[in-house]
């Protein structure tokens, strides 16, 4: 028996990363408790955390990051220097705030910042997902 | 004439206690309708001292009050004429009522006795708000805290309306409507505070010995109400202008009420309809913040030397200002993301300014160019600043849900509370240099506006919930603490603090003093005292207090304003109306030396009657 690591071994990268995610799933679940809306990044951020975990779903997480950083981004932009927006200015901040709380909140901002860089090909999570059966 | 005890169920016969033997005196000459005097006694007989005495009018819209000296006396000349109720009062006592018939220019004598309660329950009923409160049984001392600050906002909790027990599921929900009004609590505490209400207003009468502290300074006040609105209506300020009549913003109805206290004429000015849903900007908040049924939200108001009132549209976001000559309202736009545009004051050049509370801002308009400035203020901390960003969009996306509060779901402080928000709440302009200062009621600090440049300075204040503050005529600025019953003082120049507790009205119990005005000529501070039904007024010379027992129940009252022959005026404006003694809301006004004046007109009458 060889004890090379196996083909499908998580990397370490992995554990963190999906520790983080259910971490701030739990953390934002508690809020959720006084907060309700709350709720949906942490099952955002749970459901990110079992893919990751199990390798599967690359495409979803890869979106689900891409948009929360877009729309933390233009929800950041638009409040700041959106006035030129005139009264859409808040529909438009309104419609970017659900979205990144769809999309994980701000903790999946921060996570997932660090993330998508080892979501590109050739990248240690480009390989984690690639090594498991679709 | 008939003569009566007033119990919770109505009114009874007293029983072979008609000591209401009048005299009814025919008198010629310079003498008035409805004129009383005589005494009123404890049951026991003796004098009894700081005693209302209240003449109803026919209609029972109107009524004045006296407050008898330390023998017992008082003497009360009104414009009144019909069936008229007089009423005595008096703290830990039954009610008296004689109701009399009163032909024009023609003066009674009028001898009442306060009665004894029949049981405990009738004599917990007249207790005000602060016996029943005082007794809630907290757990933590900062719930109790938080509690005067969120739950003693709007309106008295203590009183017959928000005392009626509850389970706790009731009280549970009874607070997450409030929460739909605004109320900011964690769930945590309001779990906690479900619990505290469920067993501290359990429906047994509550023991208290109440002391209003009756002086003789007190005998020479009397005080003048007349009712106005409905139920419904929520006349958060009144302000005397200098055509002498008394306007109140109701944003429960978007309107103005005006009365011409002279002849007790009452006028309505509905404001212009805007193109904003019911409960304006807020209209995703629980029933569009409580009773509100327009979408403006009428809240402060000041007058500027053309005589144009400017009024403060809380809902809406706008500034309006009303031209009493013309009736004409006219709308001004608060730019950026604005919400809830508070308390206005003008300055010495006519400069309007006005808080911003929900978005902790201060706004600058100025009548003569147009031009409208918005301040955004210090964030004062990470969380407030997340908040100060992020607070108008929730309200938005809650406006796209109309009545469904969906900002409670989303806010931070149902896990962090309240103080999450800066709220500048109260503003004013010192008239030594011009700057304009503001007090943070959840950041407990004030703050001063360069008027020139706008370069802001800020200050922690030594007590919590700096609310409604005023500037006396030397600069001094004058602070109630709401959260924590007290009066602070601030001098701009040495930036040094001085605090003085609100006595409360018997052991144990607190005061919530929500505004204050000081009258430039004595420099005295009169201050609402929201919690025990009264009056304060603050003598910085003496640093002592004198009350002023209010003869309508559920006294919740906001900005003080003074007419030019020295009464102080107010209006009552408890949440939800209908909760305050009379389901009406009322303006009010103290003279100081009314009652002397009574005093001596009826004095001279009586000897020429004689």
């Amino acid at each position: 028996m060889s004890d090379s690591p196996m083909p499908n071994a998580r990397p370490a990268s992995v554990k963190v990363y999906a520790a983080l995610l259910a971490a701030s799933a739990v953390f934002m679940a508690l809020l959720g408790w006084s907060a309700s809306a709350y709720y949906v990044p942490a099952g955002c951020l749970l459901l990110a955390a079992l893919l990751l975990w199990s390798g599967r779903g690359y495409g979803l997480i890869k979106w689900i990051v891409i948009v929360n950083l877009a729309t933390g981004l233009l929800l950041v932009l638009v409040l700041w220097l959106g006035d030129g927006l005139g009264e859409r200015k808040l529909d438009v901040s309104g419609v970017m705030l659900l979205g990144n709380l769809l999309c994980g909140g701000p903790l999946m901002g921060l996570w997932g910042s660090a993330i998508l860089p080892s979501l590109r090909p050739g990248r240690r999570l480009f390989q984690w997902f690639g090594q498991q059966p679709a | 004439m008939s003569t009566r005890n007033l119990s919770r169920h109505g009114s009874r016969l007293a029983q072979g206690t008609l000591l209401g033997a009048a005299a009814l005196l025919s008198l010629g000459g310079d003498v008035h309708a409805a004129s009383f005097a005589g005494t009123v006694t404890l049951p026991d007989g003796r004098p009894a001292f700081g005693a209302m005495v209240s003449v109803f009018n026919a209609a029972k819209n109107q009524k004045q009050t006296v407050y008898t000296a330390a023998d017992g006396s008082y003497a009360i000349v009104t414009p009144y004429a019909g069936t008229l109720d007089v009423r005595a009062r008096l703290a830990n006592y039954e009610d008296y009522v004689s109701t009399v018939e009163a032909a024009q220019d023609q003066a009674s004598r009028l001898d009442l006795r306060l009665g004894t309660f029949a049981d405990a329950q009738l004599a917990s009923d007249a207790l005000s708000a602060s016996a029943h409160n005082a007794v809630l049984p907290w757990t933590r001392a900062d719930d109790r805290h938080v509690f005067v600050s969120q739950c003693n906002y709007c309106h008295q909790i203590g009183n017959s309306t928000t005392r009626a027990p509850r389970s706790h599921d009731l009280w549970l929900a009874t607070i997450n409507k409030m929460e739909g009004y605004f109320s900011m609590v964690t769930k945590a505490q309001s779990i906690r505070f479900a619990s505290t209400l469920e067993k501290g207003f359990d429906g047994r009468p509550v023991e208290a010995t109440h002391d209003y502290g009756a002086t003789d300074e007190l005998a020479r006040a009397k005080v003048e109400e007349w009712q106005l609105g409905d139920g419904f209506s929520f006349i958060h300020d009144m302000d005397v202008a200098e055509d002498g009549k008394f306007y109140g913003t109701d944003e429960g109805h978007d309107c103005l009420w005006v009365l011409d206290p002279r002849t007790g004429e009452v006028e309505r000015h509905d404001l212009p309809k805007s193109n904003l849903p019911r409960g304006g900007l807020f209209s995703g908040m629980h029933l569009a913040i409580g009773i509100f049924t327009g979408s403006h939200g009428p809240h402060s108001m000041a007058q500027t030397k053309d005589g144009r009132i400017w009024i403060t549209n809380a809902l809406s976001s706008t500034i309006m200002s009303f031209d009493p000559a013309s009736k004409q309202f006219k709308t001004y736009d608060v730019p950026g993301d604005a919400l809830y545009p508070h308390t206005i004051r003008v300055d010495q050049d006519d400069v309007v300014w006005f808080t911003i509370v929900a978005s902790n801002q201060v706004g600058r308009f100025d009548p003569k160019t147009g031009q409208m400035t918005v301040i955004r203020l210090p964030s004062n901390g990470f969380f407030r600043w997340v908040s100060g960003m992020l607070f108008p969009t929730l309200l938005r996306i809650s406006s796209w849900f109309p009545d469904q509060v969906l900002l409670l779901n989303f806010s931070h402080h149902r896990f962090l509370g309240y103080d999450v928000l800066a709220f500048p709440y109260g503003i004013d302009v010192n008239p030594k240099d011009g700057s304009v200062w503001y007090a943070k009621l959840y950041a407990n600090r004030i703050g001063r506006i360069d008027p020139k440049t706008l370069a802001i300075t800020e200050y922690e204040t030594p007590l919590e919930g700096p609310r409604r503050p005023r500037f006396d005529q030397d600069g001094i600025f004058w602070i109630p603490s709401f959260d924590e019953g007290a009066l602070m003082r601030f001098d701009p120049a040495t930036a040094q603090f001085e605090s003085f507790k609100v006595p409360g009205v018997a052991e144990g119990e607190y005061e919530t003093p929500y505004a204050l005005n000081v009258y430039r000529p004595t420099g005295d501070v009169w201050m609402a005292a929201n919690n025990s039904d009264r009056v304060l007024r603050f003598s910085p010379a003496t640093k002592t207090f004198l009350s002023y027992p209010s003869p309508t129940r559920v006294a919740f009252l906001r900005d003080f304003a003074f007419t030019k022959d020295g009464r102080v005026c107010t209006s009552q404006s408890n949440l939800p109306a209908y909760a305050i003694e009379g389901a009406v809301p009322s303006y009010l006004c103290i003279d100081p030396a009314g009652g002397e004046r009574d005093r001596a007109a009826l004095a001279s009458a009586l000897v020429a009657g004689n």
